[in-house]
This record gives C-alpha cells, structure tokens and sequence, in this order.
C-alpha cells in the first residue's frame, strides 16, 4: 500500500524555480532587477552587446574571439557555482542528488530566464565523448557581427566549457559548429575533452558544416577505440 | 496577484472605475469567495483525494515498481497544488510557467507515460465525487490544461477509453 498521507508529509514540493515571472524580481522604475534569492542581475542592452564585439575587435583584432571566450570561462565558472547554490537551496538536496533529467530541466529553464536561448543538450554522441549543446534565439549569435565566416558566440562556448567542466570534473573544451549569425537554425556546440575536439577547429576554417565535424570526430575517437 | 483585479486596480489609478468595471469588480470578488472555499476544500482533503487514487492505481498497475508509482503520485499531488492556487489566482499562466513548462521535461524523461494518464484518469474521476458541480468547473480547466501539457493529444485517446 501507498500512503498518502507519507507522501504529503513533506509539505514543500517545488516546482520551477526558474520560472521568469517569480526568478526575475525587483524595482524596474528603480532600474533595479535581482533574482528570487535577491542577488543583483544586469541587463545587457543589445547596443552594449554589440559595442563589446565591435570594441574588442578594434582592440585585439583577431584575438577577440580569444578574449571573449576567457570572458565566458570566468563567467561560467562563477554561472556554476551559484546555479549549484541556488538550485539545490531551493530543492533542498544536493545536485549530485538529483535526477539527470531534473537538473536539465533546471539548466533549460535558467538559459530560458536569462534571456540567453531555447538550450537542448543532444546526447546522440554521448558514446563518443561528445556532448553537443543546441540554443536556438541566443541573444550573443543576435548581437554578433554580421557578415562572418566562422561562429561568433564565444562568450556562450566558454560559460559552456566552464559549465560542464566543472559539473563532470574534467578539463572539457567547447567549439561551436554552427550559428544563427550565419544563417543556421540554432547555434551548435561541442564539449569534449580539450585534445579529442580540438580537430574541429580546423575543420571548421575548412568551412565543414556541423553534422559533418560531428561524424569526423565521431570516426576519429572509433579508430583510436 | 489575481490578474482581473490587478487590471481594475491599474484602471482605478487615474479616475474613479465606471459602473461596468465596478460590476466586474464585484462579480471578481463573488468568484474570489467561491474559489477561496474551494481552495481550503481540496487543501484539507488532499489526503482524502488521493488516497484511493494510489489504491486504485496500485491496483492498475500492480507488476510496477511502487517507487515509481510513488514518484508520479507525488508529481500529481504537486500539480494539483498548484493548479489550485493557479485556480484561486483565476490565473493559468501560474500553473503552466510555475510547473508544467518544468514538470513536462521530467516526465518525459522517466517514459512514465501510461501511468501519469491512468493517475490524471483516476484523479479527475475522484474530484467529480469529492467537488460539487458547481465547484468543479474553478479546478476542471486547471487540469485538463496540466493534462494536454504534460501528456499532450495521446492522452486525449488513452482517457476516452
């Protein structure tokens, strides 16, 4: 038998903790905004966005990808460390305690809230190493300069590389294969262990499209299998 | 916030509300009463409601790994929560941004399909015995809406038959 009874005892049942109408607080005729745990969030405005790709490209030239990717590995890392915080505070036990699909979900919803994107993690390659993140709308790849040759959301690879980095404790490197500012459907992003994707890079100066990238690298870890 | 009074509220800023909107506002109020008794019914007959719902559920399903059962129980169980407060509210979008957007996901994930909609069965036929007529009609919308939510237009067939 089920009792019901032992199932309501814990009064608390969450549900979405992200859920923007609730995470996203504050004084708005202020210009105040904070989170539901009242810690202070910014607003990017577009024009800012888009004066940080055009300003650092007149400063560091090619090295602007660079820098923007560092900037989202710093980011990221201090993204995981409150994501962690916050969400196991309001589900009340730990993330390593919570189902994959829970924690995902809560991932999603984040992204969602922040105005970063649709994210949906494709475990297709999982078998090989690889994890591919897709975020379609993302704010960074509608900011991004028009125009170019390769993928422009650096800053969202490296909050991604960080991220899951320190989610599985290893040192993984994320490459992004394709992006809406260059007319594909959604953004595409590879994490692997730095030294099995790093082939990709070249592949895609090659102009190689992302389901391409992905059967090479796929091949690539079944030969050295 | 209720959101039909929050819009009278925002109306009645800048002028006295007209004898339409004050009409309304009483018509929102008589509801609020209605939905509040109704609310403190199925707080304190959570149990009440449930409990034959996981009998016959265990019953349906009686090969099943009672954690699992356990699981969407407790999953359901939320759900009605907050469909009540979504219905107190007379607001919808309470529901589908608080729970369902987050809940769908997760249920998806599990494959526990048959079991949600068996347990969605189950409980919309013990709300009709436990709610009077008139009351139903506040939670019912509520419902079927977490029902297409999170088990989409497949669920339509399964509770037909």
């Amino acid at each position: 038998m089920i009792s019901v009874a032992d199932l309501t005892k814990e009064s608390y049942l969450p549900g979405n903790y992200f859920a923007p109408d609730a995470y996203i607080q504050g004084d708005y005729e202020a210009g105040l905004i904070e989170n539901r745990q009242g810690s202070r969030l910014i607003a990017l405005p577009e024009v800012l966005m888009e004066a940080i790709y055009a300003g650092l490209e007149r400063e560091t030239g090619q090295a602007s990808g660079i820098v923007m990717f560092n900037c989202g590995r710093w980011w990221g890392k201090n993204f995981y460390r409150r994501f962690v915080e916050e969400v196991s505070r309001y589900y009340n036990r730990p993330v390593a305690e919570m189902e994959m699909a829970e924690f995902l979900q809560c991932l999603k919803q984040c992204w969602k809230t922040h105005g970063w994107g649709v994210f949906e993690l494709d475990v297709t390659h999982y078998q090989y190493g690889f994890l591919v993140v897709k975020v379609t709308n993302s704010a960074f790849a509608q900011s991004a300069p028009k125009g170019g040759k390769v993928p422009a959301c650096f800053a969202e690879a490296g909050i991604l590389s960080s991220f899951f980095s320190q989610l599985t404790g290893r040192d993984l490197n994320c490459i992004q294969t394709a992006c809406e500012s260059l007319g594909a459907d959604s953004n595409s992003f590879v994490l692997g262990l730095r030294e099995r994707v790093e082939p990709a890079t070249a592949w895609l100066e090659e102009g190689q499209d992302h389901a391409t990238i992905m059967e090479r690298l796929s091949q690539s870890k079944s030969a050295e299998v | 916030m209720h959101p039909d009074l929050e819009s009278l509220f925002y109306k009645s800023e800048e002028n006295f509300l007209e004898a339409t909107e004050i009409k309304l506002f009483k018509h929102h109020i008589a509801s609020l009463a209605d939905r509040l008794a109704l609310y403190e019914c199925l707080r304190d007959q959570e149990v009440a409601i449930f409990q034959p719902v996981a009998d016959q559920l265990l019953q349906a399903f009686p090969q099943q790994d009672p954690k699992l059962l356990e699981k969407s129980l407790k999953q359901w169980i939320t759900v009605m929560r907050y469909a009540t407060m979504a219905m107190l509210l007379n607001n919808p979008e309470f529901l589908q941004r608080r729970l369902l957007e987050w809940l769908t996901d997760v249920i998806q994930a599990h494959q526990t399909q048959a079991i949600e909609a068996k347990l969605c069965q189950l409980l919309q036929a013990r709300l009709k015995e436990v709610v009077p007529g008139a009351q139903l009609g506040l939670i019912q919308p509520l419902l079927d809406q977490a029902q297409t939510t999170l088990l989409g237009s497949s669920s339509v067939y399964q509770m037909a038959n």
